[in-house]
């Protein structure tokens, strides 16, 4: 991006755009991000950001995180909090894939143990977490019990011995966001979940099986807190959301909203950012299904867990408890939830939407686990499949600035039709498994598209939100097994 | 090829634009870009054959439903449609289609992306001269 001369440098990491630049807006907008990122983002960015802070109801600012590009309407690595009584609810500030987010669980097997069995593992899974176009799921459920599964989420997969007995404590939100109404969901969204638990999907959604990487970064004292004890310890990262279901259900409120904003006199500067207020009976519909659809993500991610945990016991000999495949956390990077934060010295329930952002909770905060509550919440970025991720820990200072708010991966750099003419599926593949990383793919032109240069750079990102002191790193995760639909 | 992807236009996701000279070429068209962007068409044979009727408030909609009716069948059904004709009504807001295609096999079909919505960005159908045209942006 050339230079903007709006943008203004207020610390190290942090910019702003004031209320002066764009007629309509409420409130400036922040960006955190280092030079480097800063000068690589897309205009797009900056143009996204300054008319999500045209907003009705916006409060503090309009962020873009440090992986931030251009999203509809909103910014991806964008967040934006509303008075929950005279501000909106867009599905543009959630995104079309409603709770995307990572699951991280750990094992207690080293680098040197599953190394040697790294293709029989990856091979497994891949056969029993189908991924790609029109895959179903291992276990239907009847469209019957989709309200309770999509009210009750993990907590309701432990009830149906779906899940260990302590895993809902570690997914945000205790495994469920409150507020489900499977009857604002249509049927044909339901009828596209239904037969979607336990998959993959595709696009930038993938398994991984990871080794810590200390030669990268590794805060032992910290890291401890979450299991991780060993150097080599072997993870297993999940990402992917909520498939047909979310998708289906922000298609549906794309159009309700469209026609509603016009009785309620909204108008807005790109047809991406359609809103109407959170306390109309549409804002209060779209809540009600964006949850069931959360909780539907929240789901699909257990169901592969157990699917994983499996896989892991038939190639190692031993239970899944006796490898501790407990999770770490999950989170959420495409939601929009209500939420007690002070600002401006008073405490306010805020509708907080991150698009393309993680939660970041610091130390104490109730909605933190209590295993957890003395270090903060873990906070998980994933990269490309070439670069690896990172896991972090919320911060006081996120709950301070960003209503508790980071970045949540790399972000592209390049198109996927651009990836393709660029890179070779089986030739990736192949250099990634000269490099060490054992990759299963659905499909060759999904590899191609998900090539690491085609993502900004992981570590400058985790890098820009530790200095901002938003999130702070705890582990470099390293590939070294990878499926993608 | 009646439609051509935009490499430049939506960095996560795939956009394509087509064109016809009449609107029932465009609506077709565009499905076969949305069956392109999802499976190798010279795998898919046309066994199965599916009647579509919709009704929208308006040709943008009726597009973009007649789409995203292509992607509910691929989750819900595991069809994939190869051919299509498609009859748009005069007024623009409702059409009769037959799509013709396969259930999805993953042995021979050669898949590629999932699509999983139409989205509203740059979306719109034109008529400019004697050609319809369109610009259509996919969630994958």
């Amino acid at each position: 991006m050339p230079a903007n001369p709006a943008i203004k440098q207020v610390s190290e990491v942090t910019w702003e755009i004031p209320q002066s630049y764009k007629p309509g807006m409420q409130v400036p907008a922040r960006l955190y991000a280092s030079k480097k990122l800063l000068d690589g983002m897309d205009s797009g960015v900056i143009e996204q950001v300054t008319n999500v802070a045209c907003l009705p109801g916006i409060v503090r600012y309009a962020y873009a995180m440090a992986d931030a590009h251009w999203g509809y309407g909103f910014p991806i690595g964008g967040v934006a909090a509303f008075d929950t009584a005279k501000g909106v609810i867009s599905p543009g500030g959630i995104g079309f894939d409603i709770n995307c987010g990572m699951r991280l669980i750990r094992t207690n097997l080293r680098y040197s143990e599953v190394k040697p069995r790294i293709k029989e593992l990856v091979d497994l899974i891949f056969d029993l977490v189908p991924a790609g176009v029109g895959v179903k799921g291992p276990q239907n459920f009847a469209q019957s019990q989709m309200g309770d599964i999509t009210s009750l989420g993990v907590r309701w997969c432990a009830e149906h011995d779906l899940a260990w007995k302590d895993d809902p404590q570690y997914v945000e939100e205790g495994g469920f966001i409150k507020g489900a109404d499977i009857a604002k969901v249509s049927r044909q969204a339901i009828s596209r979940g239904a037969s979607q638990f336990g998959t993959l999907g595709s696009g930038n959604h993938y398994l991984e099986i990871q080794v810590v990487d200390p030669d990268r970064y590794l805060d032992r004292d910290l890291a401890k807190e979450f299991g991780i004890v060993h150097d080599d310890q072997v993870m297993v990262m999940i990402h992917c959301g909520s498939r047909g279901f979310g998708h289906q259900v922000c298609t549906d409120y794309l159009r309700t909203f469209e026609s509603a904003m016009r009785r309620f006199g909204i108008e807005v500067r790109d047809r991406d950012l359609a809103c109407v207020p959170f306390s109309s009976k549409e804002g209060q519909d779209y809540y009600s299904a964006m949850v069931c659809a959360a909780n539907f993500a929240f789901v699909n991610r257990q169901m592969i867990v157990n699917q994983v945990r499996d896989a892991f016991s038939r190639v190692f000999h031993k239970d899944a408890e006796a490898l501790d495949m407990h999770l770490i956390y999950d989170v959420c990077h495409n939601v929009a939830k209500v939420e007690t934060h002070t600002y401006d010295g008073t405490k306010s329930k805020v509708l907080v939407h991150r698009k393309g952002a993680t939660r970041s909770f610091g130390p104490s905060n109730q909605d933190v686990p209590a295993p957890y509550k003395g270090i903060g919440q873990p906070v998980i970025i994933g990269g490309s499949m070439e670069t690896g991720s990172y896991l972090l820990v919320g911060t006081q200072k996120a709950m301070e600035e960003t209503f508790g708010s980071t970045a949540h991966g790399s972000g592209r750099t390049m198109s996927r039709t651009a990836a393709k003419r660029e890179w070779r599926g089986a030739e990736l593949q192949k250099k990634m498994l000269d490099h060490g990383i054992y990759v299963k793919a659905a499909t060759m032109d999904g590899l191609a598209e998900e090539a690491g240069l085609a993502y900004k750079d992981i570590s400058e990102v985790v890098e820009t939100m530790d200095r901002a002191g938003i999130s702070k790193k705890v582990a470099a995760l390293r590939p070294i097994g990878n499926i993608k639909g | 090829m009646p439609f051509r992807f935009l490499p430049d236009v939506a960095l996560a996701d795939v956009a394509f634009e087509a064109e016809s000279d009449s609107l029932d070429g465009l609506f077709e068209t565009c499905a076969l870009a949305v069956s392109d962007i999802m499976v190798d068409p010279k795998t898919l044979r046309t066994t199965s054959e599916r009647s579509l009727s919709i009704r929208s408030e308006s040709l943008d909609r009726l597009l973009y439903d007649f789409m995203t009716e292509l992607i509910v069948i691929k989750d819900v059904d595991s069809l994939i449609f190869g051919e299509f004709e498609v009859r748009v009504s005069p007024e623009g807001t409702s059409l009769e289609a037959v799509a013709k295609g396969e259930e999805i096999d993953r042995e021979r079909h050669r898949l590629r992306n999932d699509v999983k919505a139409v989205t509203l960005h740059l979306f719109g159908v034109k008529h400019e001269g004697q050609t319809w045209k369109t610009t259509v942006v996919l969630d994958i």
